[in-house]
Formats: C-alpha cells, structure tokens, sequence
C-alpha cells in the first residue's frame, strides 16, 4: 500500500520533470539569431519537420537506425570495443531486468505465463541478467578511474549515475540473499503452507540449508545425507515446489547466503529484509526520480538525437529546427568524453588549463545555459575562450555516440555568448579562418572583432598619440635580438603584400614593417606592439625571407601579438 | 614504404578530396599513409595568441610519431611549417622539451627530436623520384594552362621548412613537366593568398585573394593549382564568395588529383568535382587533355618531320 503511495509520487514527479525537459526543447535558445521564436512556432516546425520524414522514404531510415544506431550501437561499436562492451552490458543488463523483474508480472502475462519471481526461468534470469549489467557498471568505473591521463573528466553526477544503477544490482542481490538466508521467512512460510511432524520439519530445514541457503543457526538436527534425501522428498512432494525452484538457479545471491546470512541474523533477519527491500525500491525510485533532471535523460533523447542525425545526416534546412536539434542534441550528451578524448584542441586544454577547450565540459555548462541558469562572468568567459579556442575539426560531431550535432551547437553558441558583448581575444587566432569560411553570423563575428582592436588600441599608444618625439627607451624588450641588426634598407615594407595593399598604407597600418623594427631598436616596445600592422601580417614571411640582414620580422610579429594579447588578458594598463 | 599521415583539420573536414587523392596517388608507387587517430591540431591557429601553447601540440604529434617509428607525412603546408618550427625551437631550446615533455609524459609520451617529419611533395620528388613517376604516368596533360601557388608557409623561412629553394622553388614544377605541363609563369606563385586573415580582417584578405585572382586570370591561366589547404579554401570557397575577380570564376585543383588523372586513376576516386569551382564542363575539358604519351610521341615525329 504505501509502496503504492511512493511510486505514484515519483512517477508523478518524473512525469513533470519529463515534461520540461521536453519544453526545453522547443523553448530554449542558444543561438543569437533566433532568439526571438516563439515556442509554438518552433513546436510547428518540428511537427512539420515529422511529418515529411514520416511520410517520405526516409521512414526507412529511421528504421534503420532503429536497429543498426540504437538496439546495435554502432556509432559506440566503431570507435571502442572496450565503451561498447560495457554500454551493452549496462543497457541490455538493465533493460531486460526492467521487462522481466520489475514488470515482470506484465511482461510474463503478455506471453500468457505464470510471474513466480521464484520460479525458473524469473530466478535464473534474473542472476544473469543482473550479472551482466553489474559487469558493465564496474567497467565503466574501471574506465573512468583509468582515463584520467586522456583528460577525460568525471563528474559528480557521472559516480552518481554509475553509483545508483550499481546499489540497485548490489541491494537486489542483497535482498534475495537475505530472503534467501532469513529463517523467519523460512519459518513463516512453513507455518502457512505445511504441516509437519517434527523429524520431518527437521529434515526439510536440514535441506533447505545445504540446497537453497537457508542460515539456521540454532538447528539441532543432523544434515547427513538421509535427512536431506528426506528433506528433498518432503520439498517436491509438499507445495514447496510448486513456488520455489532450487536456489542454486540464483547462482549471485544463492552464493552471498553464505555471508548474508550470518550477518543479518545478528542485526535481525526478518528487519533486514525488509530494510534491504526498502533500500531496493528506494533506490529504484529514486533512479525513476532523478531520471529526467540527470544525464540519465539520454535514454530517452539520445535515441532521438541518433534518429535525427541518421535521418538528416548534415544540416537541417528549417534552422529554426536547426535550433530545436541543437536543444535536443544538449539534452542527449551523457558526459561520456568520446568527444574530449579525440578533441584536436586537447593540447590547447594542457596549456590553459581551461577545462571548457573540451567539448564535453562545454556541453555541461552549455545545457545550464539553456536551462536558464546564470553563470558567473569569470565562468561565462571561459566558457567563451573554450568554445573559441576549436579546430573546427568536427571529430567530436563525427564520434558523438549519441549523433549530437556539436559542431553546430558550437558555433552558434560561441555567437551567442560573444553577442554579449565579452571580448575575446582568441578571435585574432587562426581559429577565426573555418568560422570566415562558414560565414554564418558575419556581423556578430565583425563587431565581436571591432571590441577586441578596440581595446587594443585603448592599451597600446601610437604613434599619432606621441607627443614627444621618438626618443631611445629603456622599456623590457622582447626576447629576439635580430631586431637590431636592421639598417633601414626598407626591404620588408616594399616586399610586403599588405602595405601594397593599401594606398595610404601608413595611415591604415599605423606602422610599416621597417618602423615597427626601428621602434624596437629605440626600445619603444609598447608603439611596436601597437601598430594594427601586426594584426593585418598575413605570415607569409616575404619580408624575413627577403631581409639582407637576417632580421626574423614575421616571428617578431608573432611575439608583439603575443605580447599584445596577454596584456590585454592581464588587463594591464601601460 | 608506410608513413604517419598528418591531415590536419581543415582537410578531413573540408578538403577531404586532398586526403583522399593524395592517398590513392601514393599508393600507385608503393607509398601508405596510414591515418592516425591520435594525432591533434598542428597548433597553427594558436600562433597568434601564446607562442608555447603554439608549440605543444606539434611537440605531441612529433612524439606520437616517434612512438610509431614512422615519418611523418604531410600534406597542410601550415601543419608542415608548424611542426617543423617546433622540431627547430625544441632542438635549440633545451629547457622548453623538457617543460613539454614533463607535459607529454602524463600520457605516456616523450619528444625526442627524432621524428621525421616530410612534405609529400618531398616524398614524390625526392624518395619516389621523377624517373619512377614518369615511368608509371599513363597520360599526359598537355596544353593545358594553369598557374600554380606554392603556398609560403612550406617555403619560408628556408631554414626552418628546409623544403626547396625559397626563392626559386622548383619541386613542383618539375612534378608537373613530369605531366607534360608546363605552367605558366606568373607574378602569385610564391605570394600570399590572404588565408591567415580571414574572419581576423575579411576585407584584407579578400583583397589580397582579389589580387591573385586577378594576375591569374591576366596571365591567362584557365586553372589555378594549389598544394596548401588555406590557399586551397580561399581560391575555391572564397573565391566563390566574393565572386571572383572582374566575375570570372577560376576553376582549382589540387595537385595530387592532377597527378592521379596522369596516373589514369578514376576522376570520381579523386573527387575532383568535391572542388567547388569545378563544374562538369572543367572536367569534361581535362579527361579531354589527357593524351597518350604514345600518341603524343607520333604527334611530335609528325611535327618534327613537317618542319624539316
């Protein structure tokens, strides 16, 4: 009865955490350009994206990746057998012990059988099926404690959703030990379905003990081998048998009565029970519970984030179901680092320690975003220097095993924060080279820039700003002596494609590339750096190939840059 | 003869017809690039920001390799000139290995300096040499006019890419005579095509695309080759973008899918219709310029004989 009150809640409340999970997807945003969509018009869209899939050949491919994405696994199976070998076993494990114990009673009955949970095959199965799926819950542990050295994270809620699943197996296992081993049980049953003279309780007690498990502690009767064969007589012919096959069929939990029983004796055998019968159900309502708030949504929508991508393969024509896909597709990341593992940028992680240049991590703190949650402004800038500092690879797209289009989800969320106006000065890397090419959100990417030269221009003098004339200074020089053996040929400046480029080449670059060396030579360090000349060197190295006198332009142009960025990262002033 | 194959990543995801053709050519001679998961970024996109940052990953590749006991090969002129730098910086700065191998040795990696790291323009022209190739071409591409960009990134500095001449370069050309193409000189072939500053300043580097396209086309040329993958994307995404110069849009390609048609490999096993600027028409005029060295010997004789 009041299991019956317990499970109504949390179904209740899994129902509502479902359902706004699912208004997430039609309602949140991470885009900047379609922010404005009102929900029904994005729940329209997808509805008319479904309908044309449904009624197209492409049903077919959905029933593809019914078969071939989500009940195969193939995506997991391509990239590692050691993920795919545990993946199989939690998931087959866990759901087959759903169809045939928890709703066991359901399931036999569409199959017109009996639910004796212990009778074979329910006893049998339910081991193995259990079996399996703990074997996948510690290989999971295994490789996330092994993994450390290939940056993949591990998040509370991962040991969480590893740590639940796994209590659920262990206190089952537990549970049908101490049932097994609890002689109030034992006693209780006899008393209600047998009637027995003394010497023949005995010698059913005594088999009981050496077949099924039973933990007698006080028995005084003798377990020689007349008493057991009269026990086992006593067993089949009474109505033991018609409710309980041998015990050994539970090869786990027949196996822990050993152990369990003398435990639960001494703590109390029929409380434990029904302490260990609490924490089972407690456990598995919890998991019903935590379900739609947890990674553990992905059961539900990485299935069909995988339909989505087998069936639309590249883009979507419809962004704002672009959009919806993206939400979907945030929802459906289970923080299992495939992506972060395979990252090209993974080296750029080692050097800023800035845990978001992995996908993965960016994904968990892009789904706070879309859920509405406010994130610090160190945390926000981060995350923008994360989602900056990518390859535009697209592996982790590639070997998402959940088929999350993340190179879409990146770059519009890498607009989405920058339209916030936070500067961010790894635009003015080669990073920015595949995001021109793709030339979705020009303007956004166009004034994003403007803030950063802004402020790079705010930081460093130049030389319109001097007032006194060029005078030699003793500021910090850069670690590069070639500087100084320039005498002013001009070389570099009448090779160079920029300032051809330009008729008032001065005007626009505020220094050529002979005065940027000149200036270094007189120590005015800061003008060098702020010349927009350095922003605008295409590093095709003319000029430094070209000098008469060794002078490495282009690499003392990278070093200004360099300079120039950390500066304004350290908020300096000069 | 099998080699580490570093893509990069402007290739597998955008130019995957390089990868792919330069693959089937190399196996014509024997050649196996072997596609190396592990392998990240060259660290290219990071210069601009933080020089060390710029370094590691290609420290990381380098070690990889060396843990594989193979060459690299490579075919992203901006990957070859990055790893290189940092093969050069490594072996001059003693400390700095050791800071990156203190980083590398957390995933069981160490950068000797050993790693070998090559150019597969190198590959063809110095290992496999231009005897063996001619030996092997089925066909010849005459008359036809192209110009070729180097790319500068595998040229400049000399002795940091320690590639070719940098001021007279003469491994492609001599790969391309081996076709029967002589290309057509012109002012772009060692100059910038403004790729390292798109989305940093669009209009400069569009201008300066602007600018080949332009001696391009007055050189007459009715192709554009290209062997690095930013001069690649900008002469045959851009180009597109910004609508050619003076409107004339300059069909690109690469030139292993050159080399592959001479070889007599499939047209569609070298994708050359994945190149955006080349249409039916382009490939139609090259299976058409594809001649049989026989064919062209007796064409020559007949020549020769009417002159005299």
């Amino acid at each position: 009865m009041s299991f019956d009150i317990f499970f109504s809640a949390a179904f209740i409340l899994c129902l509502i955490g479902l359902i706004i999970r699912f208004s997430f997807w039609f309602s949140r945003t991470i885009d900047p350009s379609l922010c404005t969509i009102h929900w029904t018009r994005r729940l329209l869209s997808a509805f008319k994206g479904l309908i044309a899939v449904v009624f197209s050949s492409k049903i077919l491919s959905i029933l593809q990746s019914l078969f071939v994405d989500l009940l195969f696994q193939k995506r997991i199976f391509d990239k590692s057998l050691l993920r795919w070998v545990t993946h199989a076993c939690i998931f087959f494990g866990f759901v087959l012990l759903f169809f045939t114990h928890a709703i066991g009673f359901f399931t036999f009955e569409l199959f017109d059988y009996e639910y004796i949970s212990t009778l074979n095959p329910s006893l049998l199965i339910r081991n193995i099926f259990g079996t399996i799926c703990l074997l996948g819950v510690c290989l999971a542990i295994f490789r996330r404690l092994r993994s450390k050295k290939i940056r993949l994270k591990n998040a509370v809620s991962d040991w969480t959703a590893l740590a639940l699943v796994g209590l659920i197996l262990v206190s089952g296992f537990l549970l049908e030990a101490a049932k097994m081993s609890s002689q109030s049980v034992y006693l209780e049953m006899v008393d209600e379905y047998g009637d027995y003279e003394d010497e023949e309780a005995e010698a059913l007690e005594a088999y009981w003990i050496t077949e099924n498990g039973l933990y007698s502690p006080n028995f005084s009767g003798s377990l020689d081998e007349d008493t057991i064969a009269l026990g086992m007589e006593l067993n089949e012919d009474g109505s033991c048998i018609e409710c309980h096959a041998s015990n050994r069929n539970a090869f786990i939990s027949r196996s822990l009565t050993g152990i369990v029983g003398p435990i639960t004796h001494l703590i109390g055998d029929a409380r434990s029970v029904i302490a260990l019968r609490v924490l089972h159900l407690g456990l598995c309502l919890a998991l019903l519970v935590w379900l739609p708030f947890s990674k553990m949504f992905h059961i539900i929508s990485a299935p069909i984030s995988l339909i989505i991508t087998r069936v639309m393969k590249g883009e979507i024509n419809d962004p704002v179901n672009g959009l919806n896909r993206q939400l979907i597709g945030l929802s459906a990341c289970t923080h299992c680092g495939a992506c972060t593992i395979e990252c090209s940028s993974s080296m750029f992680y080692e050097s800023f320690q800035n845990d978001f240049i992995l996908p993965s991590e960016k994904v968990q703190h892009l789904k706070k975003i879309a859920s509405g949650r406010k994130l610090p402004p160190q945390t926000l800038k981060s995350l923008q220097q994360g989602l900056y500092i990518c390859t535009s690879c697209d592996r982790c797209t590639d070997i998402c095993p959940s088929g999350i289009n993340l190179r879409s989800i990146f770059l519009s969320s890498r607009y989405y924060l920058l339209e916030k106006n936070l500067t961010e000065t790894s635009l003015l890397g080669n990073f920015s080279f595949p995001l021109a090419l793709a030339g979705q959100y020009a303007e956004t990417h166009l004034k994003a820039l403007k803030n950063v030269y802004h402020l790079f221009r705010q930081q460093f003098p130049s030389l319109k700003s001097l007032t006194e004339p060029l005078s030699f200074s003793a500021s910090t020089t850069i670690d590069t002596m070639s500087s100084t053996s320039c005498y002013s040929c001009q070389r570099c400046t009448n090779i160079c494609p920029v300032v051809n480029s330009y008729d008032q080449p001065l005007h626009s670059l505020g220094l050529l590339p002979h005065q940027i060396i000149h200036s270094l030579g007189c120590g005015q360090l800061e003008l060098a750096a702020g010349s927009q000349m350095i922003w605008s060197c295409t590093s095709c190295y003319l000029c430094q190939e070209h000098c008469p006198n060794n002078v490495e332009l282009t690499d003392i142009f990278y070093r200004l840059k360099n300079l120039a960025i950390n500066r304004i990262e350290a908020g300096e002033t000069v | 003869m099998k080699y580490a194959f570093f893509q990069g990543c402007n290739i597998p995801a955008r130019i995957e017809q390089y990868a792919r053709s330069t693959q089937a050519v190399m196996a014509q001679f024997g050649v196996t690039l072997e596609e190396v998961r592990e392998f990240n970024c060259c660290g290219y996109p990071m210069r601009n920001v933080d020089e060390k940052a710029y370094l590691l990953p290609s420290a990381r590749n380098m070690a990889i390799a060396e843990q594989r006991k193979q060459a690299i090969a490579v075919i992203c002129n901006c990957c070859y000139h990055s790893l290189m730098t940092a093969r050069k910086r490594l072996a001059e700065d003693r400390q700095l290995r050791e800071e990156i191998n203190l980083i590398l040795s957390r995933e069981g990696l160490t950068y000797s300096g050993t790693a070998e790291i090559k150019h597969f323009l190198s590959i063809l022209h110095n290992e496999i040499g231009l005897a063996d190739i001619t030996k092997k071409l089925r066909y010849q591409l005459t008359d036809l006019p192209l110009v070729f960009i180097q790319g500068c990134h595998v040229l400049r500095p000399r002795e940091v890419t320690n590639f070719d001449s940098s001021f007279m370069p003469g491994i492609c050309d001599s790969l391309l005579r081996c076709m029967g193409i002589e290309a057509i000189e012109w002012h772009g072939k060692l100059q910038c095509c403004g790729g390292a500053l798109a989305g940093i300043n669009d209009e400069l580097s569009h201008e300066i695309l602007k600018q080949r396209l332009q001696e391009a086309h007055q050189a007459g040329a009715r192709y554009i080759v290209c062997v690095c993958s930013y001069c690649y994307l900008q002469f045959d995404n851009v180009q597109l973008k910004i609508g050619g110069a003076a409107e004339i849009i300059i069909p690109v390609l690469l030139l292993p899918q050159l080399l592959g048609l001479c070889l007599g490999l499939d047209e569609k096993q070298l994708a050359i219709r994945a190149n955006m600027t080349v249409d039916k028409d382009d490939t139609t005029f090259l299976a058409a310029s594809l001649k049989d060295p026989e064919q062209l010997k007796k064409k020559n004789k007949k020549r020769k004989k009417e002159a005299v």
